[in-house]
């Protein structure tokens, strides 16, 4: 087990080319730490990986594994077990010779490589396909010799590159337990890359969301869902993402009108908006709106569009009024009834609302301990 | 439709519209089979220039040569005998055909690994200079081809001057290196190496690419994640590279074998057949495809020469079918 320390690395893949896939990150990552490196396609968490596995080489910067300088060592002398996401396992070899064939490579005796073979098989319930080739094995099956490859070894850094991707829904929710009880019992220090903010938010001790080849913001998973630092996160992170509202705002009597008096604030926020100019962005998530009138201290009008009945809840799609492209989504209580085209107000606490700087989308730090009860924060409305 | 009167049900002209309605099945096949037949026309259209080139020139003269290997047959006269086995018994009395046996299967059994080890290591040169972006590896791919789409009988004419003992290029760089020159093409121990060392150089550009091809198969997570597993070079290439390339290199294997028990061109260009010597000296590099020509064209015994063709098949057929054997034992099929 080791930490890892990342200091400013950067990777452009070509000189000519101005494009780079990773821009000064910096990280700390603890000894038996669960990391995810959240973000989209192409926003460079998989180069991350593969320059702390030693198959991509830095173009500036320092990766540390514990007091060890990693920059120049190649993969074979990192001690990093690896799980690819097309699980990489050796076609041509049993699944026993697949998870034997990194300790006979570094020279284990036969006995040993055969207990820590049988123990790690125990582990992952592989005994009964021990003797079987890849391609006679299921997706969760070969799913759990890959990752009992990377862990036979007892590696120092746990690497996965989007490992269940490639399973059905049901098997990758499955298997999602299955590593979290994995990592709880060898509680190796892991770096793990998803898309899939679920996986990053269930696993994950913290998240590391990136965009564009930069770190976006680092934290719990309840910080990333509660407090997320920019528009970016907000809309990504969680499923649907948070309602945005970039609106101009006026003081009318006690409230705070925005978007013509689509959305009515209390007095309390006047200060931060004040500070944030005319316009600013508006975030409320789905699930924080409702059509209760308690904690009904902030007001969303809007006309319905549609009601989608999912069973678990209601979810409902709808436009500002006064600001007819501006769409909505609220996560309402299952069997709720309304008309399309019905205008409704929908209510939250303070606490729901998040505020975000309109040019920058950069969060507006200001959910004032000092005016927002924090315990409305985040209870449904 | 239901009739009011009689309360029957009354055949609605919309046939569609009625799940039990069936078109009748002679109705049904007609224009399937129509088109299938004009699919297969137009298919068979198609194949017919290359089939009937095929049939023309290579199906007629196969069987033909079956037919006259159980006859005494002449080029010129009209007259045929049948013979029997005549010609195989007196192949058999002949020590010049298990001489060429001996010989074909020394080009054979050299080339074979020559090939696979010489295609498969500049395969993999060309390959690590792709994957690290070295400058100029479609140069060095082109370079190593490019012999194999000249003549061979033009790259022979070369060699011919490259091994010439007198003022050669092979043995001004063996003298430079302090060995002692050879004769060569002039030399009975070392025309057959120098007709192997002009059959590997004009060859290896198509095995390269076909193991080129193979190595691209090869999955690149593969050998990152035996790297990350500890593995060195040679084991990466020893438990993953050649396991997995091994269809590949069973594929190399079995067309070597036919085009080296088939070499006659560079051998004929090399060993003087221009003017009526080739396979010498002293019969040694006579393999079986020259001595067949010879039997041929040289003696006019067609009869003999086509037997000798017909045990070449089966020597091959059979070779083909043990390696094949193997295979099934030995590759990897993914």
């Amino acid at each position: 087990m080791a930490s890892i320390v990342m200091k400013n690395i950067e990777k452009k893949y070509s000189k000519k080319d101005s494009t780079i896939a990773v821009e000064n990150v910096s990280l700390s990552i603890n000894e038996g730490e669960f990391i995810v490196l959240l973000g989209p396609s192409g926003c460079g968490k998989t180069t991350i990986l593969r320059m702390l596995a030693g198959l991509e080489e830095l173009t500036s910067g320092e990766i540390w594994f514990g007091d060890q300088l990693m920059n120049h060592e190649p993969p074979e002398a990192r001690s990093v077990g690896m799980v690819f996401q097309s699980y990489a396992l050796y076609p041509h070899m049993t699944v026993f010779d697949n998870l034997a064939f990194g300790l006979k490579a570094r020279g284990m005796s036969k006995p040993l490589i055969k207990q820590s073979v049988h123990e790690m098989v125990e582990l992952l319930g592989l005994s009964s396909v021990i003797n079987h080739r890849p391609k006679e094995l299921s997706g969760g099956q070969r799913q759990r010799v890959a990752l009992g490859r990377a862990l036979v070894r007892d590696p120092a850094v746990f690497l996965m590159d989007e490992p269940l991707s490639n399973l059905d829904a049901n098997l990758r929710e499955q298997m999602r337990l299955e590593l979290a009880r994995i990592h709880k019992r060898v509680k190796v220090t892991t770096v793990y890359v998803t898309h899939d903010q679920n996986e990053a938010l269930t696993l994950a001790d913290r998240v590391v969301v990136m965009e564009g080849g930069r770190v976006r913001q680092v934290g719990t998973p309840e910080e990333i869902y509660g407090s997320p630092a920019n528009t970016f996160i907000a809309g990504f992170v969680g499923s649907p993402g948070m309602n945005l509202w970039t609106l101009e705002w006026k003081l009318v009597g006690d409230s705070i009108l925005m978007g013509e008096g689509a959305i009515e604030l209390p007095r309390s926020f006047l200060p931060v908006l004040e500070s944030a100019g005319s316009k600013v962005t508006v975030g409320i998530r789905p699930e924080y709106l409702g059509l209760s009138l308690v904690h009904a201290d902030v007001k969303v009008k809007c006309k319905v569009e549609l009601l989608e009945n999912l069973g678990s809840h209601s979810q409902l799609h709808a436009h500002l009024i006064n600001e007819t492209p501006v769409s909505l989504i609220a996560r309402l209580e299952p069997n709720t009834y309304v008309d399309p085209d019905e205008e409704i107000v929908l209510t939250t606490s303070t606490g729901a609302v998040h505020l975000f700087d309109a040019v920058t989308g950069e969060r507006i730090d200001l959910l004032g301990e000092d005016y927002i009860e924090n315990e409305n924060r985040f209870t449904l409305s | 439709m239901i009739s009011p009167k009689a309360n029957t049900i009354i055949e609605t002209p919309d046939r569609t519209a009625d799940k039990s309605y069936s078109v009748p099945k002679q109705q049904r096949q007609r224009p399937r089979r129509l088109h299938y037949f004009k699919n297969q026309l137009v298919a068979y259209g198609l194949m017919f220039p290359s089939m009937a080139v095929f049939v023309m020139f290579f199906y007629i003269p196969a069987f033909y040569l079956l037919y006259i290997s159980f006859f005494h047959w002449g080029i010129l006269s009209s007259a045929t005998n049948f013979v029997g086995l005549a010609n195989f018994r007196t192949l058999l009395q002949q020590p010049l055909f298990f001489h060429s046996l001996v010989t074909s299967v020394y080009y054979t059994l050299v080339m074979i690994p020559a090939t696979v080890l010489l295609s498969l290591g500049v395969a993999l040169l060309l390959r690590e200079a792709v994957t690290g972006r070295k400058r100029g590896s479609g140069i060095w791919r082109g370079a190593v081809f490019l012999p194999h789409v000249t003549p061979i009988v033009a790259t022979s004419i070369i060699w011919v001057w490259i091994f010439n003992p007198q003022f050669g290029l092979a043995n001004f760089v063996l003298t430079h290196l302090g060995l002692p020159a050879l004769g060569w093409l002039e030399s009975a121990t070392w025309a057959l190496p120098a007709v192997m060392i002009d059959s590997l150089w004009h060859s290896l550009g198509l095995y390269v690419i076909i193991f080129l091809g193979g190595l691209s198969m090869v999955p690149r997570e593969l050998i990152e994640v035996a790297r990350l597993d500890g593995a060195k070079k040679y084991q990466i290439f020893r438990r993953i590279i050649w396991p997995l390339i091994s269809p590949t290199t069973f594929f190399v294997v079995v067309l070597s074998t036919i085009n080296s028990w088939q070499a006659f061109s560079q051998i004929f260009a090399m060993t003087g057949g221009p003017h009526g010597g080739a396979g010498g000296p002293a019969f040694s590099t006579t393999t079986d495809a020259v001595l067949v020509f010879q039997t041929a064209f040289v003696y006019y015994h067609f009869s003999l020469a086509a037997a000798m063709s017909l045990v070449l098949f089966c020597i091959i057929m059979v070779l083909t079918l043990i390696q094949k054997w193997i295979s099934d034992r030995v590759v990897f099929y993914r």
